[in-house]
């Protein structure tokens, strides 16, 4: 290639460059981590001095991984990567392709006597027998007569291991790739939405403002369970997705279990309750049969057989320390009667004797003959879903495959090949046995090994 | 509970055969270092048991989960990750000398895990962000490949003892040489494993793979030492001082795991 003579050319095939580059990535990393970014940077900031603050400021130190720098440095990786890859493919495919034979001059130079047979059978017999045990491990075989009486068998193996290298070059292209594509085209946002209620937007991260989404979600319940010491075991929302009216979706949320839809994601983030939730009243005539009712603030219901109704004037979780307590308002002929209902009025009776009679406000039995109970306040959840869309996340997901197949090929695999020669060496056959590879000598050095000792027990069989 | 009755087994016979490890260099016996083996064979049996039974014990209480959720069973996975290489590389290279560096380290491990009282050993229910499959991938890549670090700085240290004569008995430069490379490219592998997992989980569970986290960048730092370490030995063949410094640089890992 002519474009080896380029100046700025060769400077991208330098591996001196790839090694400095991921050594400035290093050092700026470990800035990224030393000085706090983004949201976190605010406090830090009211620290130090102004002038500095502002120097930092401008060098984006606040913000080092969307940084200019940051962003050099991939560019100029990518560029090293590409021009470097595209530097050495020429070879890489000459070793792939190369004929066996042709390059390896002095193949049969210098081998130990381990590696060398003396037989009597003729040299066909032998190269019938010899490629026999080689494909035994080696899948390609050539048979190559290079001149009268003496053939060279070439056996290969992991060949495609040249290409691993690539694959791991690559992988990182495509993921770098991936994170700009996410970085530019992908949002982040968060929405609340209360049981039974609906959301068709949401707020996005960093105070960018709100993103209507493609559907609207309704949250229809929420659930909260919990382990035996009061640890959360599951959140789960039972969510429906609807676009134009039409039911797209309708399922459960889990942690760990994102619903996605659209090209966006809906991961379960967070949860909570609202105080307007409903209570659950329960009333008899004097002690005799209880019937509960559930009702809403501002809401009433009658009573039977005695003309009133009890409407539900506040709700609250916990009034002045002692608990869920509901207002009610009874209006009746003889005026309206107000007063609290506690959830738990046995115990504020047991801490404090006699106070309903101190207060007529908190005595449930004030409009005889009828006594109120609250059984509960039903929380009224919402759930707090995270919504994103990253248009990189495949590509990224690629590189990762790409990548570990790469290393794998890289580390764990190599190019070895292996020739026999069998030649007429006066009265006698000789073999001869040769082996290279592109890297793991040691596991090569056992293949041959293995090679040479079948060659000499079949050697010794067939001789007796 | 008897997962921990065991486990003092373990962190016991690991001492046992530390020892016997030094007997071996002492008295230059091959006897004292084949019962060093057997005790640590020992060791990892009692170990491996105890970590099963722990499992098993999370069934009991209905949590159910592999023992590998809190900082305890991470420290007790690591040591075992570390031993288990270690038994295979002795039993690949048939050479001991390695065992004097390796087994402080995870005896030193186990009994900072037992005897930190801030560190609980309390079988815990999980939240529902760790109820993950990805997430018990990731621990286990990670401490598999912090195990093959381990290894290599116990090789790095090798390397820089060498020639004092106390230390006679440690093989030649160029073989401390390879494997230290070997267990550097495993360690890679694995880190590489680890980063994936633990980003496929971020997915699941925060959503986004990658949020620039300390821990996160800490162990992006030391990726990229080890890919500078891979470029330079193969491109320009680094060797010797040089790569031994860098079978050290596990460390910033670490710290970031225990800075969490
Ligand atoms: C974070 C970035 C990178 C990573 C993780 C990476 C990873 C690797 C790995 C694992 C190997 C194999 C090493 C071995 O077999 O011991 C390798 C080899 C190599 N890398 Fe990279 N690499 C990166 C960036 C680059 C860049 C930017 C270049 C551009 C010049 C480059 C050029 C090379 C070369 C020339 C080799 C030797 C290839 C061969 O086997 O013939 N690498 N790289």
């Amino acid at each position: 290639m002519t474009k080896q003579k380029n100046p700025c050319w060769s400077f991208f095939t330098s591996v001196y460059l790839t090694i400095t580059l991921l050594a400035l990535m290093v050092i700026l990393s470990i800035v990224g981590t030393l000085i706090p970014q983004q949201d976190a940077a605010r406090g830090f900031i009211q620290g130090i001095s102004p002038g500095l603050a502002s120097f930092l400021q401008t060098m984006q130190a606040f913000d080092v991984f969307h940084s200019v720098w940051f962003f050099l440095l991939m560019l100029l990786l990518c560029l090293n990567l590409i021009v470097c890859s595209l530097n050495r493919w020429p070879l890489t495919w000459k070793q792939f392709r190369g004929a066996p034979l042709a390059e390896e001059k002095g193949l049969f130079r210098g081998l130990t006597p381990e590696r060398i047979f003396m037989c009597d059978e003729d040299v066909e017999t032998m190269t019938g027998r010899m490629e026999v045990l080689l494909s035994r491990k080696y899948r390609k075989i050539i048979v190559n007569c290079e001149k009268e009486d003496a053939i060279i068998i070439c056996g290969e193996r992991g060949r495609y291991s040249r290409f691993a290298v690539y694959a791991v070059h690559v992988s990182l292209l495509l993921l770098i790739m991936g994170a700009f594509t996410g970085a530019f085209w992908g949002w982040e946002g968060y929405v609340n939405i209360g049981e039974g209620e609906t959301a068709d937007a949401i707020d996005l991260k960093g105070a960018e403002g709100t993103k209507k989404l493609p559907f609207t979600i309704r949250c229809d319940k929420f659930l909260v369970a919990f382990h035996e010491n009061g640890a959360p075991k599951t959140f789960r929302s039972d969510l429906t997705f609807l676009q134009d009216g039409k039911t797209l979706f309708q399922g459960p949320l889990l942690m760990n279990h994102t619903i996605s839809l659209e090209g966006v994601r809906v991961y379960q983030a967070s949860y909570g309750s609202s105080p307007d939730g409903r209570a659950s009243l329960a009333f008899s005539r004097g002690g005799g049969e209880e019937k509960i009712i559930k009702v809403g603030p501002g809401e009433s219901f009658a009573l039977p057989e005695k003309n009133g109704t009890v409407q539900i004037a506040r709700i609250e979780e916990d009034l002045m320390k002692m608990g869920p307590a509901v207002k009610i308002i009874v209006h009746s002929g003889e005026g309206d009667v107000s007063c609290w209902v506690f959830q738990h009025i046995d115990k504020i009776r047991e801490m404090s004797p006699g106070v309903t009679e101190q207060i007529p406000m908190f005595n449930p039995a004030l409009f005889k003959p009828y006594i109120f109970v609250l059984k509960g306040i039903e929380e009224r959840h919402y759930t707090g879903l995270q919504i994103s869309s990253d248009p990189g996340a495949p590509l990224v997901a690629a590189a990762a495959v790409f990548m570990m197949m790469g290393l794998m090929g890289t580390f764990f695999a190599s190019h070895r090949r292996i020739w026999i020669k069998i030649e007429r060496a006066g009265e006698k056959t000789k073999i001869s046995v040769a082996a290279r590879t592109n890297k793991h000598r040691v596991v090569l050095d056992r293949e041959v090994r293995q090679l040479t000792e079948r060659i000499k027990i079949s050697l010794e069989a067939g001789s007796t | 509970m008897t997962n921990t009755m065991l486990l003092s087994w373990a962190t016991f016979l690991y001492f046992g055969a530390f020892v016997f490890y030094l007997f071996r260099l002492v008295f230059r016996k091959e006897f004292w270092g084949q019962g060093a083996f057997y005790t640590v064979i020992g060791g990892l049996g009692a170990h491996t048991l105890s970590m099963l039974l722990r499992w098993k014990e999370s069934y009991a209480l209905g949590f159910g989960h592999a023992p590998l959720s809190n900082f305890y069973e991470s420290l007790i996975f690591f040591a075992w990750a570390l031993i288990l290489l270690y038994v295979i590389v002795e039993w690949r290279i048939k050479d001991r000398s390695l065992g004097v560096f390796v087994l402080p380290a995870a005896f030193l491990l186990l009994a900072f895990a037992s005897l930190t009282p801030s560190i609980s050993n309390r079988i815990q229910a999980l939240v529902p962000a760790l109820q993950s499959n990805w997430l018990t991938s990731h621990v286990v890549a990670c401490f598999l490949g912090y195990a093959a670090f381990t290894v290599a700085f116990a090789i790095g240290i090798m390397y820089f003892l060498r020639n004092i004569p106390l230390f006679g008995f440690i093989p030649e430069g160029e073989t401390l040489n390879e494997l230290l490379y070997q267990h550097a490219v495993l360690g890679f592998v694995f880190l590489t494993l680890g980063i994936m997992t633990g980003s496929v989980w971020a997915h699941y569970a925060w959503g986004s793979y990658w949020s620039w986290d300390p821990k996160e960048t800490w162990s992006l730092i030391t990726w990229l030492i080890y890919a500078v370490m891979l470029h330079a030995r193969y491109v320009r063949g680094w060797k010797g001082d040089r790569m031994a410094v860098l079978g050290v640089n596990y460390l910033p890992g670490l710290h970031s795991y225990l800075q969490s």
